[in-house]
């Protein structure tokens, strides 16, 4: 007999399921109207995805184990998003020197965080929490200049806007899938992504094994800088406004997304699949909450004790580690 | 102090489906130092930690004082008046030498403080019965962390004699202290003796069991097989009753021509003048082909030697291979020469304990299935090494952790076979394996030796060396003792060798 079990991606979807159809019968829900429901929904995924680009990341540093964290990535966010925002200046033709800038300027902040990590042994935790504070720094020297700058429109209708009137899907869902397909890649179909779950799992083992424990630590927080500088790219084209706290709300979401999703927080063990539907669950509620007009201490307190239901169902599932 | 006896009786202590201890007897009285002897693996280490708690018997009797007893914890035997002092040692590195001997027994002012100057004061009084044999940084105050591992060895003695115990365990006390801080142990022993205490003296030196044992008591595969007064036996006839007649192996060497023809095989390895933090000067040479054993106790630097090897520690020296002289910093360098390293703990070196059997097979060659991997050339690779190695596993997506022992350790030979490397370097892979995996790991390291694999096979199991290698260097404290081979490579001999006794030796 095979023990009852669910993997957590397929669990944390389907609470985001039960949740939505629950949310039916809210006073002001969507009520009986499919297409106001179909709408509300293809919402809360477009919601999601700049969470789940933002949570990619973090999923990353995490499966690398060790305590692996990264909590520059809120501030990273914000950064990226300002120089997208002034080196744009609503000009179409910079958006793509605007997402290089993005992704190169988080990359050098992931990149020290992992210098400082693998060759100064400092934990994941107090590097990146430190450097989320150098980052900060950063932030309020550009922004005392006035940031003067605006989105280019076709940020806007890539990222903002449905595919066509006809077609009402969200372009930012379809990057989000094409997103999701590449982190499958890199994850499940690359010596990289191998290598990234065997550092998670056991470093000795690693490096007996071949694995350069060092090269693939310092790319994974690279990667993740990189990829937050993203974020912060497809934020600031969703709001066209950019601000110092733009980018903070964001960290401890990206982590829960990623524990919803049924990774490890040890590490070893994971998928960006889980972190999405995790992404999709906390917006979902998020939303939920605020559609039922509860103050911003009442969202927070459910956001925290779903993310402590979900882990210790995992827990229970998981059975034994060595 | 009143007398005191410690009997052990008939004592059954199995790991899993290993059995450590099938029939181990000890008794001291006090007044006595009883020296415990064996090779390895006979059940040394285990029988002590029968006695003073740190394992729970499956069977047999303990008798303190005449009276039953049964502890559940090596605090219970520490209450009972028993102490030991750990080979391993049990030092807390970032406290200081007095927090660490006096640790859950501070000495209390009345307020219930710590009275850290009686403290200091009974340290000192502690470290004076070594006075002159140690560097004066030991101090109380010295953080454990800063001292030298002699120094962390007298710690160690002085925080199990400051139980003031009734029995003393001495479990290879000896191993890290230089000449004269042996000598002031023994003083010591002397004087405890005198005192009432019962000592039990773990130790694989001869020459300081016959030193300072009044009797001895040999164990032999779990069976305690002799016992006596010291006077009455020499070295040879303890070393022979360590040795085991029975075969439990039928072992199938390389044929005689065979390894006539291996004479002619080229030279594939050659070391000269190894050096690391516990080699001092190894030179071996291994012919393409050829089953290198190498013997000695557990720890005299087997280890750091094929770590050396496979470039995971840094080491001085040269290293040749097939003439080339090498140095590789990163064990990914000697795989690309088409080296290939059997760790010593397959769980914390070998597997990714919580990854699939797939993934494990595959970790070192993952880089020649391309981007995207190709997933079904790599799962009819790692089928195929499953079915060579007989692998029993409900399916190559199942995680490690689900094998048996056995298996998980063709695991990790199988992950070096779907690299077909050129050099095995085997760290005592059947340490904890059953009988049936043992029997295919022979047959398989014959077939790799004849396949023209060159293996140096380092095992803690003397009947394997014996039965299965052409020649077995044997190392002790970092140096080749002796060199075994064609008649002189006998089990008797190699335990000799390995204890440091001559009357081994070359052939």
């Amino acid at each position: 007999m095979r023990k009852f079990s669910i993997s957590p991606p397929v669990a944390a979807i389907l609470l985001a399921i039960v949740l939505f159809l629950l949310s039916g019968f809210l006073p002001n829900g969507y009520g009986s109207d499919i297409n106001v429901a179909i709408a509300q929904a293809t919402n809360i995924v477009r919601l999601a995805v700049f969470l789940g680009v933002i949570a990619a990341g973090q999923t990353l540093v995490i499966i690398s184990g060790f305590e692996g964290i990264d909590l520059s990535a809120g501030s990273v966010v914000t950064l990226t998003a300002i120089l997208t925002y002034v080196t744009v200046k609503g000009e179409d033709d910079k958006v793509l020197l605007a997402l290089l800038i993005s992704l190169v300027v988080g990359a050098l902040i992931g990149f020290v965080n992992g210098l400082g990590i693998t060759f100064l042994k400092i934990s994941p935790f107090v590097m990146t929490l430190g450097m989320s504070g150098v980052v900060t720094g950063l932030i309020i020297i550009i922004n005392h200049g006035n940031v003067s700058g605006k989105v280019a429109p076709i940020m806007t209708r890539l990222i903002a806007r449905p595919l066509s009137p006809d077609i009402p899907i969200p372009n930012a869902i379809i990057i989000w899938i094409i997103f999701g397909f590449l982190m499958w890649l890199l994850l499940e179909r690359s010596t990289f992504g191998k290598h990234l779950f065997a550092i998670g799992v056991n470093r000795v083992t690693a490096k007996l094994s071949g694995v350069n424990v060092t090269a693939t630590n310092l790319a994974v927080y690279t990667l993740a800088g990189a990829l937050a500088g993203f974020g912060g790219f497809l934020v600031v084209g969703n709001t066209g406004v950019v601000f110092i706290a733009l980018g903070q709300p964001f960290l401890f979401p990206s982590i829960a997304a990623v524990a919803v999703g049924g990774t490890l927080l040890s590490g070893g063990k994971g998928s960006y699949w889980g972190t999405m539907a995790g992404a999709i669950v906390l917006t979902l509620i998020t939303s939920l909450l605020t559609t039922m007009q509860m103050p911003d201490s009442v969202r927070r307190m459910v956001l925290g004790a779903t993310l402590l239901v979900m882990i210790s169902i995992y827990g229970r599932q998981r059975g034994f580690r060595q | 102090m009143s007398g005191v006896s410690l009997s052990a009786r008939n004592i059954v202590k199995r790991y899993g489906g290993v059995v450590a201890l099938s029939d181990g007897n000890l008794d001291v009285h006090s007044g006595e130092v009883v020296a415990l002897i064996g090779a390895n693996g006979s059940g040394k280490s285990t029988m002590s930690k029968v006695i003073n708690g740190v394992v729970v018997l499956d069977g047999g009797q303990l008798l303190l004082d005449g009276k039953p007893v049964r502890f559940s914890s090596p605090q219970a035997a520490r209450k009972m008046g028993i102490a030991t002092v750990f080979q391993e040692l049990s030092l807390v590195s970032k406290m200081t030498v007095a927090d660490n001997i006096w640790l859950t027994r501070e000495p209390l002012k009345p307020n219930g403080m710590v009275d850290r100057k009686a403290m200091r004061e009974k340290t000192e009084a502690l470290l004076d019965l070594f006075s002159g044999t140690f560097k004066a940084d030991l101090k109380p105050d010295t953080l454990v962390s800063a001292l030298h591992p002699d120094e962390k060895q007298i710690v160690e003695i002085l925080k199990a004699v400051s139980l003031n115990p009734r029995i003393l365990i001495l479990d290879e006390a000896t191993a890290s202290l230089d000449s004269r801080q042996v000598e002031r142990l023994f003083e010591l022993v002397k004087r405890w003796k005198e005192e009432g205490k019962a000592i039990v003296f773990v130790s694989h030196r001869m020459e300081e069991i016959f030193r300072i044992a009044d009797r001895y008591s040999v164990l032999r595969n779990g069976k305690t097989v002799g016992e006596g007064h010291i006077k009455d036996i020499t070295e040879k006839e303890l070393i022979q009753l360590m040795t085991e007649k029975e075969k439990v192996f039928q072992f199938k060497k390389a044929s005689v021509e065979e390894e006539s023809s291996g004479l002619q095989q080229p030279v594939y390895l050659e070391i000269e003048n190894l050096t690391t933090e516990t080699l001092r000067g190894i030179d071996i040479t291994v012919k393409q082909g050829e089953l290198l054993g190498i013997g000695g106790l557990q720890g005299q630097g087997q280890r750091d030697l094929l770590l050396a090897l496979f470039g995971d520690i840094p080491y001085q020296g040269t290293v040749r291979i097939k003439g080339e002289v090498v140095k590789f910093k990163h064990p990914r360098q000697a795989m690309k020469k088409k080296l290939a390293l059997v760790p010593g703990d397959r769980a914390k070196e070998g597997l990714l304990y919580i990854r699939s059997i797939l993934e494990n097979f595959l970790l070192p060659s993952w880089q020649k299935y391309g981007f995207p991997l190709k997933m079904k050339h790599a799962r009819r690779d790692a089928l195929a090494v499953s079915e060579r190695l007989s692998l029993v596993m409900s399916g190559l997506m199942a995680p490690v952790s689900s094998l048996s022992g056995g298996n998980a350790q063709k695991v990790v030979i199988g992950k070096w076979l779907l690299r077909d490397p050129d050099c095995y370097l085997l760290d005592d892979p059947t340490k904890g394996v059953d009988v049936h995996t043992k029997a295919e790991f022979y047959t398989l390291l014959t077939e790799l030796s004849q396949q023209g694999k060159s293996i140096l096979f380092y095992s803690s199991d003397d009947d394997e060396l014996v039965g299965l290698c052409d020649r077995v260097i044997v190392l002790h404290d970092g140096k080749i003792c002796a060199e075994l081979k064609g008649a002189s490579l006998t089990k008797e001999n190699l335990i000799a060798a390995s204890m440091g006794v001559s009357n081994g030796g070359e052939a």
